[in-house]
């Protein structure tokens, strides 16, 4: 064995799964070449170092683990949850509307003339699919069963009331994926038209927004319009909320103010 | 006890000890922590569905990282032009400076920026081998790849990683080595 294969076989050496006749060796190389035997030590003080460098920083996983704990009770309920899936299945079913999206999608980055942050495409894109085409999904339609699944979702039922005190009732809810997160999807109607409202807890970190359009109640109104379907985001410290409306711009933000107000 | 409870209860003992682990790896794929604790949920809704599967006995650490990565993965291919390199702003506590190990590991600062440099590959392997220790061959599961592929990338990672902490460590001795000087100029 030479000093080649030494640095070869020095990640095998060190997990110790080196064959016993190889790390024999092994070893004997490295009892005959001080510069193997201070490099192989020298890489196992890094390694030692690294781990205890990352072990000392905090990873609370506590949220993840109350997140995946109330979803899964939530399938064990029979709520059919969002798969998060890309896959050509997923595309097969999709494919009428995908293309749609895109040529919307299209039409939206033409008029804005800049990025925006995908959600409010998405938003705007699952409210068509599953408000306005009607396209067959499992909704809750029990308030009692929606505040139950808002809850799971660390958004207290009382936002939900808020809401339906006005004008608006609380037709159905469901979750689903924008931008790759779990949001909460709520149906309200004003007794002719329906409109989307996607909430989730805040993060951290917050959320990437819109073009600010106002602030509301000291809250930033985001608006992002595509074609026919329209788009708003309020943020407060605790909730993040996404509306799509097929009305009108002025429709979401009307719906978007009533809602920072009350959130 | 029913059938759904048990296999409840199995999952919450063997799957989800490990979400610390699958999130402090995701952390340092990801660029934050919100889409790292996405992954992570993700990774998990996914192992539950799949339970069934799962062999009893069997690592459920290496089954769980399997999963992960092939969710980071088709993550990444669908959002290519999305950057998911780590964002070096969770440096975390400073630790003790003690160095001396000849790879300038001496500060949390510099080893996780250093870290974020890495390309996700050697990133992943670093991670996996060094702090969670799984064996070159359980790495070459979870990563779908061969086990000298895995052989060679934590070399080139060690090598990778020591050499973009070697110009931080040199400049930490000349300060020091300037204060030290300084400090000698002073006294009385």
């Amino acid at each position: 064995m030479n000093c080649r294969d030494i640095t070869r076989l020095a990640p095998l050496y060190i997990t110790g799964e080196l064959e016993v006749e190889r790390a024999a060796e092994f070893d004997a190389h490295l009892r005959t070449c001080s510069s193997c035997i201070e490099e192989v030590e020298r890489q196992a003080r890094a390694d030692a170092r690294l781990r205890e460098v990352i072990l000392a920083q905090e990873y609370d996983a506590t949220e993840v683990d109350r997140r995946v704990r109330g979803l899964i009770a939530a399938e064990a309920k029979g709520h059919q949850l969002p798969r998060f899936e890309r896959g050509w299945r997923r595309w097969t079913a999709v494919v009428a509307g995908f293309a749609a999206a895109l040529v919307l999608l299209l039409v939206a980055y033409l008029s804005l003339g800049a990025h925006f942050p995908r959600v409010y495409a998405d938003a705007a894109t699952d409210h068509r699919l599953e408000v306005v085409e009607h396209q067959p999904r499992h909704w809750l339609t029990d308030p009692e069963q929606i505040a139950l699944l808002a809850e799971e979702q660390a958004i207290a039922p009382a936002v939900l009331d808020r809401i339906a005190s006005g004008n608006y009732r609380l037709v159905r809810g469901k979750l689903c994926y924008l931008d790759r997160r779990i949001f909460l999807h709520l149906v309200f109607s004003d007794g002719t038209r329906e409109f989307s409202l996607y909430l989730r807890p805040r993060d951290a970190k917050g959320w990437p927004s819109g073009p600010v359009r106002e602030i509301a109640n000291r809250r930033p109104l985001c608006t992002v319009d595509f074609d026919t379907n329209h788009v708003a985001s309020v943020e407060t410290p605790e909730i993040l909320a996404f509306l799509a409306t097929d009305q009108s711009a002025d429709a979401v933000l009307t719906l978007a103010r009533f809602v920072a107000a009350v959130l | 006890m029913t059938a759904g409870t048990s296999r409840h209860d199995e999952f919450e003992r063997v799957a989800m000890p490990h979400s610390r682990s699958l999130l402090r790896v995701a952390r340092h794929l990801l660029s934050n922590q919100p889409a790292a604790e996405d992954l992570v949920q993700d990774t998990l809704l996914r192992a539950w569905r799949g339970f069934d599967q799962f062999q009893t006995g069997t690592n459920a650490k290496a089954w769980l990282f399997r999963i992960m990565f092939n969710a980071f993965h088709a993550q990444r291919r669908g959002t290519r032009s999305r950057a998911l390199l780590v964002s070096l702003d969770h440096a975390g506590a400073e630790v003790d400076q003690s160095g001396g190990d000849g790879l300038g590991l001496s500060d949390a600062a510099a080893v996780s920026q250093a870290l974020g440099s890495l390309s996700p590959e050697h990133r992943a392997v670093l991670f996996l081998g060094v702090v969670e220790g799984f064996t070159c061959r359980e790495i070459a599961g979870i990563l779908s790849i061969p086990i000298g592929t895995v052989m060679s990338r934590l070399s080139r990672a060690r090598q990778a990683l020591r050499e973009r902490l070697a110009p931080a460590d040199s400049s930490r001795r000349a300060r020091s080595a300037l204060c030290s000087e300084r400090e000698a100029r002073e006294l009385p």
